[in-house]
């Protein structure tokens, strides 16, 4: 396993000295888990493979662009692999959001108050939290990231009126933010 | 302290990567201008970084090291990028737009009183363009056929759905007419991303609509 502050260090490893054993180590984390991500989103195995590789790749040439403050090893690595499979459906002229224009949108003159909750969470905690959602709301959220699916989409598909889709999608955040909060106060 | 926020349900659909070019360029601003709406898509951001990390892995799903290490070579570590460098005269445009607007953007007289300039993104359907619009001038009289989406970057708009400032996201569903006028102060500028021609319902309709429905206006 690795843990986020791990996966950062590594990350930051590349940027300051090329290292390519700290490469390596995350290759062999992040590398698997984008291929799998891709196939239960319905990729092709081929295809996973490829997006991974790409994906990985640029891990290595933007690690200089990560910055550990304004999100996590796995959500940036997430936003690169899932920019890697537009391109790759697109593949007609440029992805609208580059991997390195995200971190360019989140400011950094931001305030503590608007700081995401879930962003500084651990893995480990975010997993359990979203244990904690009903399978009426996860399908809804796994479908949106594995899948791609605009909630409208996800509406046809499953055959359910568009409010209820967009009901859970807040609910589900509503209780991710509330179980964090709750932990705050006590 | 920005009133109008984007749903949730479409932050969602930006942070999974599942919008089209030109909606996710606009949400794209949105997130720049407005903190709630940045914070809501790092939470859904981070829920899909949770997924990533949780994903179950196989042996099935093991990819060679070995091909991604022999390219590292020729692939430098690329320095962070620049700050994107504003256009004089375009301050107000976020970092994401400034590509888009190429090097030297010029603004268009449009019929009926603004000014525009197109936006195009190669593989996007979407009639996209920046208005700006001086105070008092209003959009006219219209009704949508699609979803519409608006985000201001300068200044404001009032319609009957309410006040709309720098930040603010405004989705214009189905049939309700509505006549967006630039707030006093500064002149309105705004982008504006329509999924079908709108329809005008002013007395201009007849002659006007069958141009706006090939583009033309």
């Amino acid at each position: 396993m690795l843990t986020a502050d791990e996966a950062a260090d590594l990350i930051q490893a590349i940027a300051t000295r090329q290292d390519r054993a700290a490469f390596a180590a995350l290759f062999r984390h992040y590398g698997p888990r984008i291929k799998a991500f891709l196939m239960r989103g319905g990729s092709d195995s081929e295809t996973a493979q490829e997006v991974a590789q790409e994906a990985m790749i640029m891990v290595w040439r933007k690690a200089a662009s990560f910055d550990r403050t304004r999100a996590a090893a796995a959500t940036w690595i997430y936003t690169i692999a899932r920019n890697k499979r537009i391109d790759h459906l697109r593949r007609t002229g440029r992805p609208p959001i580059e991997a390195e224009d995200w971190l360019t949108i989140f400011a950094p003159e931001e305030e503590d108050a608007d700081k995401s909750v879930l962003a500084g969470q651990t893995y480990t905690r975010m997993k359990e939290l979203m244990d904690d959602l009903s399978a009426d709301q996860l399908v809804v959220i796994r479908k949106a990231f594995f899948e791609d699916k605009t909630h409208t989409a996800i509406a046809e598909e499953l055959g359910l009126p568009l409010g209820t889709v967009k009901s859970r999608i807040r609910l589900a955040l509503g209780r991710l933010r509330d179980a964090l909060e709750r932990e705050k106060d006590e | 302290m920005n009133r109008h926020q984007a749903p949730e349900e479409l932050l969602l659909d930006f942070a999974a990567g599942a919008l089209p070019p030109g909606p996710s360029l606009l949400l794209s601003l949105h997130v720049a201008l407005d903190p709630v709406a940045r914070r809501t898509v790092q939470d859904f951001q981070a829920i899909g970084g949770a997924l990533l990390e949780s994903a179950q892995i196989s042996s099935d799903d093991e990819i060679s090291l070995e091909v991604a290490l022999s390219k590292l070579d020729e692939i430098p570590v690329e320095s962070p990028p620049a700050t994107v460098q504003p256009i004089p005269g375009f301050e107000w445009a976020p970092a994401t737009l400034v590509p888009y607007l190429g090097r030297t953007p010029r603004w268009r007289k449009a019929l009926g009183g603004f000014e525009n300039i197109p936006i195009r993104i190669p593989g996007d359907r979407h009639r996209i363009e920046v208005l700006r619009l001086m105070p008092g001038v209003g959009l006219p009289q219209h009704h949508h056929t699609g979803s519409e989406y608006t985000i201001v970057m300068q200044g404001g708009f009032t319609d009957v759905t309410g006040n709309y400032g720098v930040g603010d996201f405004a989705m214009g569903p189905g049939p309700t007419d509505h006549e967006p006028i630039a707030d006093p102060g500064e002149p309105c500028i705004a982008m504006i991303v329509l999924e079908q021609p709108i329809v005008l319902t002013n007395r201009w309709a007849p002659l006007l609509n069958p141009l706006l429905r090939r583009g033309w206006l």
